[in-house]
């Protein structure tokens, strides 16, 4: 139970700007996803907050006490690896019991806790096995159960699940999720795959290129994307994004006399931050967009991706810009026909297309 | 120590290292290794040293006690090791004398007149030397050449009792020379090739074939053998693919190998001092015997040590990256 | 690639040759290896049937007479002569030392390089030069070096004192300094350091003005008479029996120590660092990382390196042949030596040479047949 604290924490290699000063503030018991692509920093900030990495600058806070400079072992962190980093010279239960051995702990407490985290990650079958010999899964749990036994004031996870195959990915994913509930833990989670990112975090850092793209819940990240990144990078597909030019209350889109007609409410706001000859970037989500005969909307069908329970349709709206819609499983979409839509104007995002950034109606005010 | 742990290093850390790492102790530390690296490196290195001083000492020198470290640089050695020279006459030193300071004489009868001797002639070394270039140049080629072909047909196919073929292609170097040498000298002796250079180099072939296979076979099981699939189901024939298409992948391998076995066979010693004497003799057991008007003729033992170093120094540098492998006979990569 | 067989363009596939002369695989396997195979059986395979012949004959080269057979009486006067046992001996502790010491510097030299630091690329190849010189070279070298009156050898510990008097001055200079770091940040432990250094400096300087052991003991080495004769074994005129056997174990010391550092190096570069992290945050002690990280690792080419040169000890020839030729007396005189002696040299007891020459192959065989075994078994790892 803790919270940590980075104030402008940064990181260079020689003159690469690994993170650029950043401020988080992770709070007690919070489960926090720093989501983001190869090289955006994500690895890197977990790593300063362990120790096995130092700062270039800025200063990291447990609970209020300064640790940027103390030894990883003196954090009272635990830190699981990508590739798990069990000791291959030991069994498993040697692996597990280390931490405390090395702190000097009564062997009456090390059986305890051992036992304890072993039955909570049900590894009993293996505890006479050197790690080298089990499956990726089982050697990823005991690694769990290592970080575990420490009862740390926080769990640090660098991709942990990334090296397991896909279909153990999931129920691992919920596994994890349900031990940081039951130990009361704060868990910062480091990875690049964003559907894992939505399902586990209570908050999701995006990062891009070594600055915090938009700190927020799941719900705020995909609805709210705070820029263009944000937009694109969380959910499957993207959001989609079509640039067009705004001028008295409605955006006109390239291609098929597309005209978008923008709600009442934003009309304010975007006269605002916009001179009438900006261009403006409309961004909705495939399932906010809704097929219709008489949709204001329209585009030529590119291609259909049926998925089970719905389709998702591709639609040609001009030479630059696809967009995705989903739609009803049971009607037949062909390819080549034109087809008509409309967009939830409650779930609309508005972009400036320059700075990237979302049009927020806070701004305004 | 607090001061680190509340303030940190007191400069920013712009490289990649554990927070462990930067503290004072850790660095202390790290210069003293450093330290220690350096003075071992060299104490290895003073016998080298020792040996390119001795090269280019006068003799007076090289006998001093207790030896010198600052002295007057001298070609002595050199002279001495590829002349032959007889002691010039009393009679005749002030003609000598007259001429070198005239400038009639060349830089060798110079420096030999300076220890009071005159050339007759080129030495035996010289010999020696052309026999070493060619007996270790033709058997790398033949070795190599063979082992190719041995280490392809090894790595490609399964031949019947590969794995013993092998151990015996290997066992045969793990034996002292003087093993193989005894009955070896005898069929030499019955063939008429003792101290011929068709012996030796049919000898040093062998002896080299055994590292060559290894090597190679070790080079080309690295090549990924989808490439030669895919000729095949073009239409070349085992032969093509093996020349066109295995050999230019391999050339890395096959230049690495054959300067390993250029420098075994250079190096070779035993079997040069038991099956040769005069004709076909090269230059390792010729340089164990340089006797001189005084006993060991040590600036020319350490002329002819340094011609012998100094390219096994550069092919040493030019192939770092497969030191490891061509010394443990392809076992370990690094 | 066109399925109808039509004149299409493919821009990659060679044009196949006519299917005339194409060898089978069959045949090209054959022809690649049956060269070398005959070549080595006719001076590998060979030679050793005929020296076992040899070894039940009383043959000697030199001789005009044909060789007569006396049955197993060669290798009963071997098995029963204690000289040769001795030598054997002595090979087996040239072994021994030479490939414990090496092992030690080697692995040593490994931990120390193995952290980067400028210029580490460069000493590690220069570190590697004396495994490339001939070894009958740098016997010869080192012959010229041991020489008591005009050697290098003795001069160089002989001088270490002066390093050591150096250290002792350096000390003084430091505790001042530290005395002054201490005087600013009032921290306890860099007193102590200064006091430290300042004991070790006095005391140093003192033993040397006074003579003490150290240093009467290192000024030895600069007088010819009062220094080791390693080659002679004898130090100051006495006899040390064994020190020329230790010339020699210095010698390949210090020629194949780099090896192993090489082996050990590689070895330990294929350590993954998140295990070394993962101890950190464990608060692993160094030992334990030592014991149960960086050893279980290495040890697989540690074994390799100790199998290879325990192989190479026992062929030992050209290092000895250069430096001392057996001597003095025959301390020296390793198994492959003596071989030499009784072949080559002497009477040219040829048949009794090949008796000895076949109890030395079968002992070797057997140690190498494990070696390989355990190559492959790593090769296979891979």
């Amino acid at each position: 139970m803790a919270e940590i604290e980075l104030r402008q924490v940064e990181k260079k290699f020689g003159e690469l700007h690994a993170v650029k000063p950043l401020d988080l503030t992770i709070n007690n018991g919070e489960f926090i996803v720093l989501l983001g692509p190869s090289g955006c920093g994500k690895t890197t900030t977990l790593r300063m907050i362990s120790g096995l990495e130092t700062v270039t600058g800025g200063t990291i806070l447990l609970d209020g006490k300064n640790i940027t400079w103390l030894h990883p072992s003196e954090r009272d962190i635990a830190f699981v690896f990508q590739l798990y980093a069990l000791y291959p010279h030991l069994s498993v239960r040697q692996n597990i019991a280390f931490p405390l051995q090395a702190e000097g702990e009564s062997r009456d407490l090390i059986n305890k806790r051992v036992d304890e985290v072993v039955e909570v990650l049900q590894i009993q079958h293996l505890l006479k096995a050197r790690p080298g010999k089990l499956s990726g899964g089982d050697q990823q749990r005991v690694a769990l159960a290592r970080a575990l036994v420490r009862r740390p004031a926080a769990f640090l996870m660098d991709e942990p699940l990334g090296a397991l195959d896909a279909d153990f990915r999931e129920s691992m994913r919920a596994e994890i999720k349900r031990l940081h509930i039951d130990q009361n833990a704060t868990s910062v989670y480091v990875t690049h795959d964003q559907v894992e990112a939505m399902a586990l975090g209570d908050r999701i850092v995006v990062m891009s290129e070594a600055v915090i793209q938009q700190v927020g819940t799941p719900n705020e990240v995909y609805y709210k994307p705070a820029n263009i990144f944000v937009a694109n990078f969380i959910g499957s597909p993207g959001m989609n994004l079509v640039q067009g030019v705004y001028s008295d209350g409605a955006v006109k889109m390239p291609g098929m006399d597309n005209r978008y007609e923008v709600p009442e409410d934003w009309e304010n706001t975007l006269k605002q931050s916009l001179d009438d000859s900006d261009g403006l970037i409309v961004g909705f989500r495939p399932e906010s967009a809704a097929v219709a005969q008489d949709g204001n909307l329209v585009g030529n069908v590119y291609a259909v991706d049926m998925h089970g329970a719905y389709s998702m349709l591709h639609i040609n709206m001009n030479e630059h810009d696809i967009v995705h819609i989903r739609a009803d499983r049971m009607v037949n979409y062909s390819i080549g026909e034109d087809i008509r839509f409309n967009v939830d104007p409650q779930m609309v995002r508005f972009f400036n297309p320059a700075s990237e950034l979302a049009i927020t109606r806070r701004e305004v005010e | 120590m607090s001061n680190f742990r509340e303030d940190g290093p007191g400069y920013p850390v712009t490289e990649a290292t554990r927070v462990d790492k930067v503290s004072p102790e850790s660095r202390i530390f790290g210069k003293l290794r450093a330290l220690i690296v350096v003075v071992i490196a060299v104490i290895m290195l003073i016998p080298v040293f020792v040996m390119l001083m001795t090269a280019f000492k006068a003799r007076s020198d090289i006998v001093s006690s207790p030896p010198t470290v600052v002295f007057e640089p001298s070609l002595e050695g050199f002279v001495f090791l590829f002349t032959e020279r007889a002691v010039v006459a009393k009679a005749r030193q002030e003609e000598f004398k007259a001429a070198a300071e005239t400038g009639e004489l060349s830089l060798v009868d110079r420096v030999a007149f300076e220890a009071g001797q005159q050339v007759t002639g080129p030495s035996d070394y010289v010999d020696r030397l052309k026999n070493s270039f060619i007996i270790a140049g033709l058997s790398t080629i033949f070795s190599v050449g063979l082992g190719l072909f041995a280490a392809y047909a090894f790595s490609r196919f399964d031949v019947l009792g590969k794995d013993d073929l092998l151990f015996f292609i290997l066992s045969t170097r793990m034996l002292p020379a003087v093993v193989v040498t005894i009955p070896l000298f005898l069929m030499f002796r019955q063939l008429s090739l003792n101290d011929t250079h068709l012996g030796m180099i049919l000898l040093y072939t062998v002896f080299n074939l055994s590292l060559a296979v290894w090597l190679l076979k070790g080079f080309i099981d690295e090549i990924p053998i989808e490439y030669e699939e895919a000729a095949l189901v073009d239409g070349y024939s085992r032969w093509q693919t093996f020349y066109k298409i295995v050999l230019p992948q391999a050339i890395t391998g096959i230049a690495a190998t054959t300067v390993f076995s250029l420098i075994f066979a250079w190096n070779e010693y035993a079997f040069a001092l038991m099956l040769t004497s005069d004709n076909a003799r090269t230059a390792p057991p010729s340089i164990a015997t340089m006797l001189g008007r005084g006993g060991i003729e040590w600036s020319a033992i350490a002329a002819g040590s340094l011609g012998f170093l100094i390219p096994v120094v550069i092919i040493v540098f030019a192939l770092r990256n497969y030191l490891l492998r061509g010394v443990t006979f392809g076992a370990v990569r690094k | 690639m066109s399925i109808d067989g039509s004149q299409a363009i493919v821009e990659q596939s060679p044009p196949p040759k006519t299917k005339r002369r194409q060898l089978s695989d069959r045949s090209i396997v054959n022809l690649f290896i049956w060269p070398a195979l005959l070549l080595l059986i006719a001076m590998n395979v060979f030679p050793l049937f005929y020296s076992l012949y040899l070894g039940f004959t009383d043959y000697s080269a030199i001789t005009r007479q044909q060789p007569q057979w006396v049955a197993f009486e060669n290798f009963s006067k071997i098995l029963n002569d204690e000289l040769l046992w001795k030598y054997f001996a002595t090979t087996g502790r040239f072994a021994l030392l030479s490939v414990g010491l090496q092992t030690l510097v080697g692995f040593s030299l490994a931990m120390l390089v193995n952290h980067k630091f400028k210029g580490s690329g460069l000493l590690t190849t220069l570190i590697l030069i004396p495994m490339m010189i001939s070894p009958v070279v740098v016997g010869l070298f080192w012959k010229l070096m041991y020489n008591p009156t005009f050697g290098f050898f003795n001069f160089l510990i002989g001088y270490t004192q002066y390093l050591f008097i150096f250290s002792f001055i350096a000390s003084l200079f430091g505790a001042y300094f530290i005395f002054k770091r201490y005087f600013k940040t009032k921290k306890i432990y860099l007193l102590l350091l200064s006091i430290i250094f300042v004991v070790y400096g006095i005391l140093g300087l003192y033993s040397y003005i006074s003579g003490s052991n150290l240093f009467g003991f290192l000024s030895r080495f600069l007088n010819p008479s009062t220094a080791p004769d390693m080659l002679a074994s004898r130090f100051a005129g006495d006899p040390v029996p064994g020190l020329a056997l230790w010339a020699v174990v210095i010698v390949d010391v210090w020629m194949w120590s780099p090896f192993v550092m090489l082996l050990v190096l590689s070895g330990l570069k294929a350590i993954p660092d998140y295990l070394y992290e993962a101890a950190a945050i464990d608060r692993a002690s160094s030992w334990f990382q030592f014991w149960r990280i960086t050893l279980p690792q290495v040890a697989p080419l540690l074994l390799i390196a100790i199998l290879f040169r325990t192989i190479e000890a026992f062929k030992a020839f050209d290092l000895v042949m250069g430096m001392t030729g057996g001597g003095p007396g025959d301390q020296t005189e390793l198994i492959s030596v003596n071989l030499y002696r009784q072949a080559f040299l002497g009477q040219w007891r040829t048949g009794r040479a090949s008796a000895l020459a076949y109890i030395i192959l079968v002992i070797i065989i057997a140690v190498s047949n494990l070696y390989i075994r355990y190559l492959n078994q790593m090769k296979g790892e891979d």
